[in-house]
């Protein structure tokens, strides 16, 4: 290769802090333990910050447990919502009787218009009632405060609902002058058959400098950090059902791993890297998922600026918080909950100060018993949300001036994007390759 | 109750210290001062209040003591039933009533001024519409039964008959206290029921005895015989001597199970001492009732209350419990209002403090005395404790009488019932069985059997608790419903799709000895069992349709659980008889020695797999149509002497196929041809009703008005030949069996005859199978709307062939058809020719309760894709891959599990079974755990040494799991799984044995060992290679699978995801079963399909993390 030696671009430097460790399971075992403990442990925190909330939310109002409630006295209760979904799948359905003469189409949302939330702490439940708590928004695993007061039914009449909002943010460096990009991207497929491998080998090659005129070549040269969300691969797991492995099979199988560990190889040879699991990915199921074990990347483990990640995966860079998942917990919400947007789900899950309520109702998650380690206790910056239909963002503000970019990354196989944001000012865009292969 | 307050309920001190303010209790009622202690005050108790003489004793201060109490209650508790409205003495006393019986006491003086001593009293409890309660006592009715007039006996003779039967009685009931026996004896113009007489009536005597109980004997005097002077030794055939009282009370005042009855203005009187609890009490003549016709507005039912209750008990480790020595530790109840959806009370009665629950009063007690004593306030007003609880606490503060009518539960009767009684007993709490609405009558527990044809011998508890009704759901599904398990858990998941929590009942007393909360925990669990025997109730419209049922066959709603079929009959046909003028002769118990007859008949069955549409021609209501349009009952059938000496003419008279002979319409219209018109044209008024009703619960009653109509049709066939019954005659019942099969017989010649290409038709027609009342023809044609065409036709033509009303109809086609043998056929059902409706099977290993889940499974999913899918080849195959897994051991083991029931205890088994012995080895193990008498005991077969029984082959599954102990697939495979399946397969696939048991797919075979064998004890644990087993020193792989890293750890990583989906999925499930998120699941619900499944993924979900943990380096 000719190089012209015009001008030679220096990557910028920035400062990289990794923030995994609550999201890290080592000591932890399957001891028998149930989930009961995790909700349990939710319920503790989220009580404890809006007890502290209640004060200023309302108040003359007397705070109450459920099993406090006096019929027709207003007060606050907080509590675990449960949703009580007709819909919702069951794994007891495996054993009904009668196979029904449609066949079963899944459908992509369970709602229905007869859900009810129910309100539950450690020692009772009480069905909620009125409008102020729409079921279509609320789901399994959110802790609330209500104002309300019981019914003669028994119910609690819901007149207003305070959710924990965003939480506390750490100062952003207002120092920033330059402009520094970290680049998202998510649902590579390798392997599959909506997968490109020129589109890809042309975001490699962009990230590194090696396309493009000098301007892009300048653009590329801002990138710090670029992070993988999720589905690299598409994984065939349908070889694997415990029986040996033929030979040839075993190769399709490590096929695409090897393959994307020659071009993670190209990028941590230029820019430091982060690869989340996700949920076709060669790694557990329930949330968090651990990192992707090293052996899988022989070609790229070497390298100091490569880092296999949990799921979801938190850093800083240049103390610019981010925080982000590879997109299960929105997509579960997407099925047991309603809104106009994918950002809309990511906001709640923000005002709510939890990455995945659903887990782990419906959502498959780690039993802990001491934890929560999906609670979101300090605001992130960037809060991203891979494998998504679309690209879409949004700039939340917070009471407290709180200023959160929320992302939607696109799955990368199907749209050719990847996202550009800005550390300088949380602006963000997009970056598209699209090929076109003639044959 | 008591929400905000303290856990624990301390009595309050024996002052005047007024009770504590709860809310929700009417607080009103001053507590008394205190006597003295506990003991004294139950000696007082014991004194005043449970003499029974005192039943009818004057006035006395007890009841000045109680009317004051009573008129310081208040009504407006939420609890209380409505207060009568004041008018009420002044108007027409108008009630449903749901309970009758009769007791034994003074006659009334005021009513019957002429008669003294002993007479039988008809009481009936009911509910009036506003909900008040209502007790009526009828006077002045007198059991009697008939006899044939002996020829040559005058009007003058009847009183030297009277004094020789008075004597004679006298000698047999010499403690009765009854001035006379026989009151009346007359001669009345009856005829008998049997057999077609030419002449209108004949003489008979009708015998009015003074007591209910004087009838068998007398019936036994006159059986026996008796010296008549001038006539000499004589025995009587009695006529309806063994109806029982109530019966023949309701027959003869037109009264039916659950109708309205009314009393006019002036025509009751009211006792200023009352006997009973009710609202309101009366007294009044037989004669004045009215008895209304369920219609219209008398159609509605009342209000009636409705009390679900369940009980809890500390059991000791390693027994069920038992009421001599387990205290009953919670007792929850829900009542509810007929007809309205939601439990009006919710409460729990606990022993011990307990944590409240969120709309429901919980009622903590120190002493089990009081939990039980609270439990009766539910039932009585608070009356006679108020002497009793003042000093300790003040009981009638916190309740109010529930005052229920019918009483339901799960097992309440075998169970919890006489548990309760028992157990009061045990704790000599002497007031407690004080439960009916009859003052100072104490609620007793017997053991009693129940015989019929229809469910065999089954042994139960009979608690009589006057006044008010027992519905156990048990009973009723039982009856009702063919289940593989009655377990409430498998009865909720099979009608409400939900399966229930369970709670080992080991379990219940570490949750008893723990604290509120976990007692909490137990009351949570208790109140569910008694709100799902409530949802049951509504779900299946038990009280809709069994009210129906009693108005239609006219007795008493409790005669529809506690007795068999015949009694329905019965009543009806005495309703009829009495009519025509008729008796019923009383039928001699004869036993079995009458013999059989023969059955319907089945076609012989062309077995195969019929892959054209399978036309269906059914008779409908075919034996009740027979009776009908043959006449055949016991006034027509004519007695072959007759048949020789009455010279009928032939067009009189039908010759049944079975020989007998019946005369016609023209001479004498049968009874039971009358019956069974009435109840198949009030059925089509219903079933015309339920089209055009709108009304939801109007609906409800009359579609349970038109099933009572069809199976109280379909029921009088069977008491005409139920041998051991009330009135069989087997001429009648032989004869309806041999029309049956000429008609099946006439139908398929028909049809072959008819539907033939010389015929102008495309194809000959071939009747494949025919059962009782169905033919099933093949008319060739490939489609289903032609086929469909074709059997309207051949319905049409066949029908014009029979006389009326027997019809044959055309409903549906069976396309593709799989006929196994007789009694055993799969197929799709159409019933119109765009799509067909479900997949029927008959006499198919689907439900089986001795199979396992696999058996089942395999079945129904074989089935699904031979008939559904039309893929015989995919069948195969799924099935191959189902034993090849379940010999590499892939297959999830609760499908593996048998489950049978323990009866008696292991050594009392004559021969050695499975679940037996496994009973004995795991009481050796651990007796709190192991099964007992009475419960369902779940168990694999193992792979054991070779030559072991079967029996020593059975091990608990959860042993299995924690032990890795391999199962024995080989057994599944030839015990349970190859003979359904043979029999599926063997008319669709050649070499069906062959290719399902014993192909390429049986050869590798993989058996986990056994942590626990003798032979592990000196196996040494050592470190292998993931990928080749090869022992190594550390790491993870060994030097020639290095290299494979990738490989093996995805491998390994998607078996741990697989796991943890699975685990998740399972263990949220139970959190949502159990209802609550924060608490740890508890339920050992071995009925629950996904309880070893559970068990297993959180065993399989630790060793997977184990090994993967290993790849960290």
């Amino acid at each position: 290769m000719e190089i012209d030696s015009e001008k030679i671009h220096e990557r910028k430097q920035s400062e990289y802090n990794y923030l995994d460790e609550r999201f890290e399971i080592h000591k932890e075992m399957y001891r028998g333990q149930q989930y009961s403990q995790i909700y349990f442990a939710r319920l503790h925190l989220m009580r404890t910050l809006l007890y502290s909330l209640a004060p200023t939310w309302k108040p003359h109002l007397p705070v109450c447990k459920v099993l406090g409630l006096e019929e027709g006295k207003d007060c606050i209760i907080v509590g675990t919502l449960f949703k009580h979904m007709k819909l919702k799948p069951c794994v007891l359905d495996e054993y009904s009787k009668e196979r029904s003469v449609t066949p079963l189409v899944k459908p992509h949302n369970f709602m229905h218009p007869d859900d009810n939330l129910i309100l539950e702490d450690e020692s009772g439940r009480v069905k909620l009632g009125g409008s102020a708590l729409s079921p279509a928004i609320y789901v399994t695993g959110v802790v609330v405060a209500l104002h309300g007061k019981e019914t003669s039914a028994g119910e609690f009449f819901v007149e207003d609902v305070l959710e924990a909002g965003l939480p506390p943010q750490i100062e952003r460096p207002i120092d920033l002058q330059e402009d520094k990009y970290v680049v998202l991207l998510s649902g590579l497929c390798i392997g599959s058959k909506s997968a490109n491998p020129l589109q890809f080998q042309l975001l490699v090659d962009h990230i590194t400098g090696h396309l493009g005129d000098e301007e892009e070549q300048g653009l590329a040269a801002q990138i710090v950090h670029v992070v993988i969300a999720g589905n690299s691969v598409e994984f065939p797991r349908k070889l694997i059902n415990g029986q040996n492995l033929a030979s040839k099979d075993q190769s399709t199988l490590y096929e695409p791993i090897k393959e994307l560990d020659i071009m993670l190889n190209q990028i941590a040879a230029g820019v430091s890297v982060d690869i989340m699991p996700g949920l076709n990915d060669p790694a557990n199921f329930a949330l968090p998922q651990q990192p992707l074990n090293r052996c899988l990347f022989p070609g790229s483990a070497p390298y100091n600026t490569f880092r296999s990640c949990t799921n979801p995966h938190s850093f800083d860079v240049d103390n610019i918080r981010f925080l982000g998942t590879s997109g299960q917990n929105i997509d579960d919400l997407d099925k047991y909950s309603e809104a106009e947007s994918k950002l809309d789900f990511v906001e709640r899950t923000l005002r709510w100060r939890h990455l995945a309520p659903t887990a782990p109702n419906t959502l498959g998650c780690y039993p802990f018993t001491d934890r929560d380690p999906f609670l979101i206790e300090t605001c992130p910056h960037v809060y991203f949300v891979g494998n998504q239909d679309k690209y879409d963002n949004r700039l939340v503000k917070g009471s407290e001036g709180q200023l959160v970019r929320l992302i939607c990354i696109p799955k990368f196989c199907e749209t050719g994007i990847a996202v550009a944001v800005n550390i300088k000012n949380l602006e963000c865009h997009t970056l598209s390759f699209s090929t076109q292969v003639r044959i | 109750m008591n929400r905000g307050g303290g856990n624990s309920r301390k009595r309050p001190p024996p002052s005047n210290t007024p009770p504590p303010v709860k809310h929700r209790a009417t607080a009103n009622s001053t507590p008394s001062p205190a006597i003295g202690t506990l003991e004294d005050d139950f000696m007082v108790e014991e004194d005043v209040f449970l003499d029974e003489a005192l039943l009818y004793g004057d006035e006395d201060e007890e009841s000045l003591i109680l009317r004051d109490i009573e008129e310081r209650e208040s009504r407006s508790s939420a609890w209380a039933r409505p207060p009568l409205s004041p008018a009420y003495l002044s108007n027409s006393q108008i009630f449903q009533q749901l309970e009758i019986d009769s007791i034994i006491s003074e006659s009334h003086k005021e009513l019957l001024p002429a008669s003294s001593g002993q007479a039988p009293i008809i009481r009936m409890f009911g509910v009036t519409k506003e909900g008040n309660s209502v007790c009526c006592f009828v006077h002045g009715f007198e059991p009697y039964f008939y006899i044939a007039c002996p020829p040559g006996m005058g009007p003058d003779d009847i009183s030297n008959f009277h004094q020789t039967l008075e004597g004679r009685m006298r000698e047999s009931n010499k403690n009765a206290k009854v001035p006379k026996f026989v009151r009346r004896i007359e001669m009345v113009q009856k005829r008998s029921i049997m057999y077609y007489q030419q002449q209108k009536s004949q003489t008979f005597l009708k015998i009015t005895v003074a007591l209910p109980t004087m009838v068998a004997s007398c019936r036994g005097i006159l059986d026996r015989g008796l010296q008549i002077d001038g006539l000499g030794m004589k025995s009587f055939q009695t006529y309806e001597s063994n109806i029982l009282f109530v019966l023949r009370f309701m027959v003869d005042c037109d009264i039916v199970g659950g109708n309205w009855i009314e009393v006019p203005t002036g025509k009751y009187k009211k006792n200023a001492r009352t006997l009973s609890y009710c609202q309101l009490e009366f007294h009044c003549l037989y004669s004045d009732l009215i008895s209304h016709a369920a219609e219209g507005e008398y159609s509605k039912m009342a209000p009636f209350r409705v009390l679900s209750f369940d009980i809890e008990c500390a059991g000791r480790k390693g027994h069920f419990p038992e009421a001599k020595h387990d205290p009953v530790i919670q007792i929850a109840n829900l009542v509810t209002l007929q007809g309205e959806d939601h439990p009006f009370v919710r409460n729990v009665m606990t022993l011990k403090s307990c944590a409240p629950i969120v709309g429901v009063d919980v009622m903590s007690f120190e002493t089990e005395r009081e939990v039980l004593l609270a439990w009766r306030v539910l039932f009585l007003p608070p009356i006679v404790f108020h002497f009793y609880m003042c000093n300790t606490f003040s009981l009638s503060d916190l309740i109010r009488d529930v005052d229920p009518d019918i009483i339901i539960g799960y097992n309440i009767c075998k169970f919890d019932l006489p548990y309760l009684i028992e157990r009061a007993a045990t704790l000599g709490i002497d007031e407690f069985p004080l439960l009916g609405r009859v003052k100072n009558s104490r609620v007793r527990v017997r053991d009693s059997t129940f015989s019929s044809r229809q469910q065999g011998i089954r042994e139960s508890k009979e608690t009589t608790i006057e006044g008010r009704f027992q519905f156990d759901l048990i009973q009723a599904i039982h009856r009702d419903h063919k289940l593989s398990s009655y377990s409430l858990n498998s009865v909720s998941a099979h009608f409400l799709s939900e399966q229930k929590e369970d709670v080992h009942h080991s379990i219940i007393t570490d949750l008893q000895n723990g604290n509120a909360e976990t007692r909490r925990r137990l009351a949570v669990y208790c109140l569910k069992d008694a709100y799902l025997p409530q949802r049951l109730l509504d779900k299946l419209m038990f009280i809709y349709n069994y009210v129906e049922m009693a108005r239609v066959t006219g007795v008493p709603i409790s005669f529809l659980l506690a007795r068999g079929q015949s009694i329905k009959v019965l009543s009806q046909l005495l309703r009829k008889a009495k009519q025509r003028n008729m008796v019923l002769p009383n039928a001699k118990q004869s036993g079995s020695e009458q013999g059989t007859y023969e059955g319907a008949t089945v076609l012989e069955a062309r077995t195969g797999f019929y892959e054209k549409p399978i036309a269906t021609l059914d008779f409908a209501s075919l034996y009740p149509s027979i009776m009908m349009a043959y006449n055949l009952c016991y006034c027509t059938l004519v007695t072959p002497e007759d048949v020789r000496k009455l010279n009928l003419l032939p067009e009189h008279v039908t010759k049944t196929p079975s020989g007998e002979t019946f005369v016609k319409q023209s001479l004498q219209k049968g009874i039971l041809p009358e019956i069974l018109e009435e109840l198949l044209t009030a059925r089509k008024r219903a079933k015309a009703d339920l089209k055009e009703a709108k009304d939801p619960l109007e609906k409800a009653v009359l579609d349970g008005r038109q099933l009572a109509l069809k199976i109280s049709a379909n029921s009088v066939y069977g008491f005409t030949g139920a041998t051991i019954g009330q009135l069989p005659c087997l001429e009648i019942s032989s004869s309806v069996t041999s029309y049956g099969r000429e008609m099946i017989e006439q139908t398929k010649k028909l049809v072959e005859d008819k539907f033939t290409t010389l015929g102008g038709y495309e194809h000959n027609a071939e009747v494949i199978y025919g059962d009782t009342d169905s033919v099933m023809v093949q008319f060739g044609v490939p489609d289903v709307e032609t086929a469909m065409t074709l059997g309207r036709e051949a319905a049409e033509h066949i029908s014009g062939t029979f006389i009326k009303p027997i019809k044959l109809e055309f409903e549906k086609v069976y396309f593709p058809y799989l006929l196994i043998n007789k009694k055993r056929y799969a197929g799709l059902l159409w019933t119109n020719p765009q799509k067909f409706d479900k997949m029927d099977t008959k006499g198919i290993e689907t439900v089986r309760r001795d199979n396992c889940l696999l058996v089942k499974n395999l079945v129904t999913e074989s089935l699904n894709k031979i008939l559904i899918d039309r893929d015989v080849p995919g069948a195969a195959e799924f099935v191959k891959k189902t034993i090849s897994d379940l010999l590499m051991n892939r297959i999830d083991l609760s499908l593996l599990v048998i489950t049978k029931g323990l009866t008696k205890a292991g050594d009392d088994y004559e021969v050695k079974s499975a679940h037996g012995e496994l009973a004995e080895r795991m009481r050796k193990r651990d007796a709190a755990t192991a099964p007992n008498v009475g419960d369902r005991v779940p168990y694999v077969i193992i792979k054991a040494a070779k030559g072991a029984k079967a029996y020593e082959r059975s091990e608990d599954p959860i042993y299995v799991l924690q032990n890795n102990i391999p199962i024995d697939p080989n057994y599944y495979l030839e015990n349970q799984i190859s003979k359904p399946l043979l029999r599926i397969f063997e008319p669709v696939l050649k070499n069906a044995s062959k290719e399902l048991l014993h192909g390429s797919h049986t050869r590798s075979i993989s058996i986990t060992t056994p942590s626990n064998s003798g032979i592990m004890k000196f196996a040494k644990k050592q470190l292998s290679c993931v990928g080749c087993k090869v022992p190594i020193s550390n790491g993870t792989l060994c030097a020639s699978c290095k290299g494979r890293e990738a490989e093996l750890y995805c491998k390994n990583v998607s078996h741990v995801a697989d796991l943890e989906e699975v685990f998740g999925r399972l263990w949220t499930q139970c959190q949502e079963c159990q209802g609550s998120l924060h608490q740890d699941v508890l339920c050992t619900s071995r009925d629950c399909p996904i309880f070893y499944r559970r068990m297993k993924a959180q065993k399989d979900m630790a060793v997977a993390r184990q090994q993967l943990d290993r790849w960290s380096f």
